[in-house]
């Protein structure tokens, strides 16, 4: 990279390339990051993970320089200090990124969207010379080792292709020689078969002597491609480790941790199978080919699957939110209907992405609550306040949400009390049955259990919940039984104690080649 | 970040500092002033003030308040039809045309078709409903950006309108008595065209306010996504806006014609700007962040009052459009400071998402 690069190439191979010393990162009283360390050594491919709310993506935006660590912590890259926080100092243009959205625009082509990374190849007049920029695209992509149409919009261009765009803009400028290229979830978007040529080109940037930090979910992927492993939990570094060595059992065991028990699991009596309130046959629509599932009065039912195998679109389908392709339905009246009913009679559904499906932002924490059942406490069309106060109220005890003011906005909440928030929304409408999408994301860990058993105690009382998470601690925690779903199908069913980590991972990857 | 905001403000660039509130008044009359909520007040004290001063001969006179009333009352209707599609995140661009129009169409049918005023009215009425129609199947239906579509949809009806017209103002001694009453008929001071805004102010408010609708409409604007998956009608949310700020631009547009006594084929047009700047102004006042009625209200008289100020001090003609300007800047710059620590860096990730 650049010319401070060559004056440091011959650096020793055990200085590490970056080096963070006690990184600490508060928000809003909340620590996201506590004294954070962390080497990446020259030519290494380092993977980093933890669940969701580990702080990954806080540690990630602080390299990147979109947040401002604490007083006390320190960044070196190949042994220089340097501000995190500062996108304008070196330690950052050296830094690459490839962040999981990628940031490209679709509607331009390859050629063109390098440029916007990298800068246009301009004649005196300021005219742009587009043959040496392509020649520039093509030389960058050759070095990938890949080949394609530089002249499609990305648009048309299949996910990976996308990736490895992505992966060229952020590599720009770079020669070879030591580095470090930070790529963020590269593949959660990835159909499986993608993979493998991801991770090839992931070696092909290692073996050009720069460092990968990798984050990812799949633990799978860590072990084909990294060197070394640092996991991430509450905000704290647990370990860091050679991969070799572990498997996904102790790398799990790892994330998850002591504070919530992987082994935490709600206790719920056997509920009564013959008894159902919702029930599909042959649903499809989106990624979901076909599901034929039951859920009983207080029965916690999972839908488990990586991203693509359709168990991100059922809740959606469930809710009415998504239109079903194909399919009957069975509801409380216990007949059965097209699925298309659903998107009159859709069940309550807390969305995966509560900053942009859920929350809304500009509302307070009581309109937030309130929204689905305005109804209940207006009179002759005008809304009482005192009464609407009192729904508030109730939800707020319930549910022990921890707020100062319920006029306050929603944003002023932590996670997890945003979450209950929503989770309340839902329950006030008194459904018979919930449906969950990702009911932990971004909720500290202490918060988890504490939704977890209000879950329960909801299915306790009659409800009937489907969820479906990426994270699989929630299924383990939650379930009573899991469906699990591999492209777009059922692959199996698990039950009662028969669901663990162990065997949902080996039961969502069984279906997938 | 909110006081000093405050501070600079257009109370501070008119080159007073902001009043001072004793601090031992009940917490309900200072909620209600406080200075975050209703800056427009403090600015329209320092213009009465300024012009007190400036002439004072003229200004400070009864008369005056009925002049900065009556003379705004048409703005006052015309940003009232905006408040309610914007607050659902919906441009209508077109109203201005729809005022020509319906101002044009009610003209037509008592000047040269001799129908009854009420007939006439009801008339444009209809037609307005159905350019808001138009409207929303353009933008709701045929997904068009609302900015983008209702500019278009603006552009085809002043073609309609100068093809029927042949851009001849409809003038007759017919639309002289009942029909111009409607926008001239004085009681206790006032034009009735100050009650009909107070009319619909009082209903938009307690619609946008105190019912399960107005909530959903709020909810629809700031966060569509949301709002559908809660089981919001966001679309027929997002249609109806469109047709409810279409009438009211048609009511502005008859009262407008009835005012001027005329059916003028351009009439509307110069209320485009003065009505946005009112509902955005408006959108920082009583309820920062949301258009609101009166909020809205308190922009048209603050925006008036500073007008008629400078109009009768003898401004320079361009002193209104600056003013209107710099005032509408001033309060959109102050409230976008003050909302941007609730969500931070969300400009950050509303851009990727966008990516």
């Amino acid at each position: 990279m650049d010319e401070v690069d060559t004056g440091q190439h011959q650096l020793s191979g055990d200085l590490p390339v970056l080096s963070l010393g006690n990184v600490s990162k508060t928000f809003a009283g909340t620590q996201a990051l506590e004294s954070v360390d962390l080497d990446i050594r020259a030519g290494e491919v380092h993977a980093l993970v933890g669940q969701n709310g580990s702080g990954k993506s806080t540690l990630i935006k602080l390299l990147a320089g979109y947040h401002q660590p604490d007083p006390g912590s320190v960044a070196r890259y190949n042994g220089e200090e340097f501000h995190l926080g500062q996108r304008d100092t070196s330690g950052f243009s050296h830094i690459r990124f490839v962040h999981q959205d990628l940031g490209l625009v679709l509607e331009m082509s390859a050629t063109e969207n390098l440029a916007l990374s990298a800068g246009f190849i301009t004649g005196t007049s300021g005219r742009v010379h587009w043959k040496e920029q392509e020649e520039r695209t093509k030389a960058s992509l050759a070095r990938l080792g890949v080949d394609l149409d530089i002249r499609k919009p990305l648009g048309a261009a299949t996910p990976v292709e996308r990736t490895i765009v992505a992966i060229a803009a952020a590599l720009t400028g770079w020669e070879s020689g030591r580095g470090l290229l930070v790529l963020d979830e590269p593949t959660a978007v990835l159909p499986h078969t993608e993979v493998d040529r991801l991770l090839e080109i992931v070696r092909g940037i290692q073996r050009l002597g720069a460092s990968v930090l990798y984050v990812s979910h799949r633990l799978d992927e860590i072990f084909k491609i990294a060197d070394r492993v640092t996991v991430l939990r509450d905000g704290r570094v647990v370990t860091t480790k050679e991969t070799v060595g572990l498997n996904t059992q102790s790398l799990a065991e790892l994330m998850v941790g002591e504070r919530v028990d992987a082994a935490f699991r709600l206790a719920r009596s056997p509920v009564d199978a013959e008894a159902s309130v919702l029930a599909v046959r042959d649903l499809a629509g989106g990624t979901l080919r076909r599901l034929t599932a039951s859920v009983a009065p207080g029965e916690i039912l999972g839908i488990a699957g990586f991203t693509g195998s359709g168990s991100e679109v059922v809740p959606y389908l469930l809710a009415g939110a998504r239109p079903a392709t194909s399919g009957q339905v069975k509801l409380a009246d216990g007949k059965w209907h097209p699925a298309s009913r659903l998107r009159r009679s859709g069940f309550p559904l807390v969305p995966a992405d509560r900053q942009r499906e859920a929350a809304v932002a500009d509302f307070t924490v009581a309109e937030n609550l309130t929204l689905r059942v305005m109804e209940s406490f207006s009179r002759g069309g005008a809304l009482s306040a005192k009464r609407e106060a009192d729904v508030v109220r109730e939800w707020i005890k319930k549910l022990q949400i921890k707020v100062a003011n319920s006029e306050d906005s929603i944003m002023s909440l932590s996670g997890g009390n945003q979450q209950k928030v929503i989770m309340g929304r839902c329950l006030a409408a008194d459904p018979s049955v919930l449906v969950l999408a990702e009911p932990t994301a971004g909720v500290d860990v202490g918060t988890r259990q504490a939704i977890y058993e209000l879950i329960g105690g909801l299915a306790d009382r009659g409800l009937a919940v489907v969820v479906t998470s990426t994270d699989t601690t929630d299924l383990i925690a939650l379930c009573s039984r899991v469906i699990v779903l591999s492209r777009g199908e059922q692959c199996s069913e698990l039950v009662g104690d028969a669901i663990d980590e162990h065997s949902l991972l080996a039961a969502m990857e069984a279906g997938t080649p | 970040m909110t006081l000093q905001s405050v501070q600079e403000s257009p109370a501070a660039e008119a080159g007073t500092t902001r009043q001072d509130v004793p601090r031992e008044v009940s917490s309900r009359v200072w909620r209600t002033l406080d200075p975050r909520k209703v800056s427009a007040l403090y600015v329209l004290l320092v213009i009465v003030v300024i012009f007190s001063i400036w002439v004072p001969d003229t200004f400070l006179q009864v008369a005056t308040v009925r002049q900065v009333l009556n003379s705004n009352a048409v703005i006052g209707l015309a940003a009232l039809s905006l408040a309610i599609p914007l607050a659902a995140r919906v441009f209508d661009l077109s109203f201005a045309f729809t005022m020509s129009l319906s101002g044009v169409t009610a003209a037509h049918f008592i000047a040269d078709k001799d129908w009854p005023v009420w007939l006439a009215v009801g008339a444009a009425l209809l037609v307005a409903l159905l350019v808001g129609v138009i409207n929303a199947v353009v933008v709701v239906i045929m997904r068009v950006d609302s900015m983008i579509g209702t500019l278009a949809t603006g552009s085809i009806i002043q073609a309609f309108i100068t093809y029927v017209t042949n851009e001849l103002p409809i003038t007759n001694a017919k639309l002289f008595g009942t029909f111009s009453d409607i926008g001239q008929k004085d009681i206790g001071g006032f034009i009735l065209p100050v009650y009909y805004v107070l009319a619909i102010a009082a209903v938009t408010w307690f619609v946008m306010e105190h019912t399960p609708l107005g909530r959903r409409i709020y909810a629809t604007g700031f966060n569509m996504e949301a709002a559908r998956l809660t089981g919001i009608k966001t679309k027929r949310i997002q249609f109806c806006s469109l047709l409810a700020s279409a009438v009211v631009a048609g009511w502005a547009g008859v009262v407008l014609a009835a005012v001027l006594g005329t059916g003028s084929p351009t009439a509307g047009t110069p209320y485009l700007l003065p009505a946005f700047a009112a509902a955005f102004l408006g959108a920082t006042q009583i309820k920062p962040g949301r258009f609101n009625a009166r909020g809205t209200v308190l922009g048209v008289v603050t925006l008036g009052a500073g007008i008629t100020g400078l109009s009768l001090a003898t401004a320079p003609t361009w002193a209104a459009n600056m003013f209107t300007g710099i005032v509408l800047i001033a309060a959109l710059a102050t409230t976008t400071v003050q909302r941007k620590p609730k969500t931070p860096g969300a400009g950050w990730r509303s851009r990727l998402r966008r990516s």
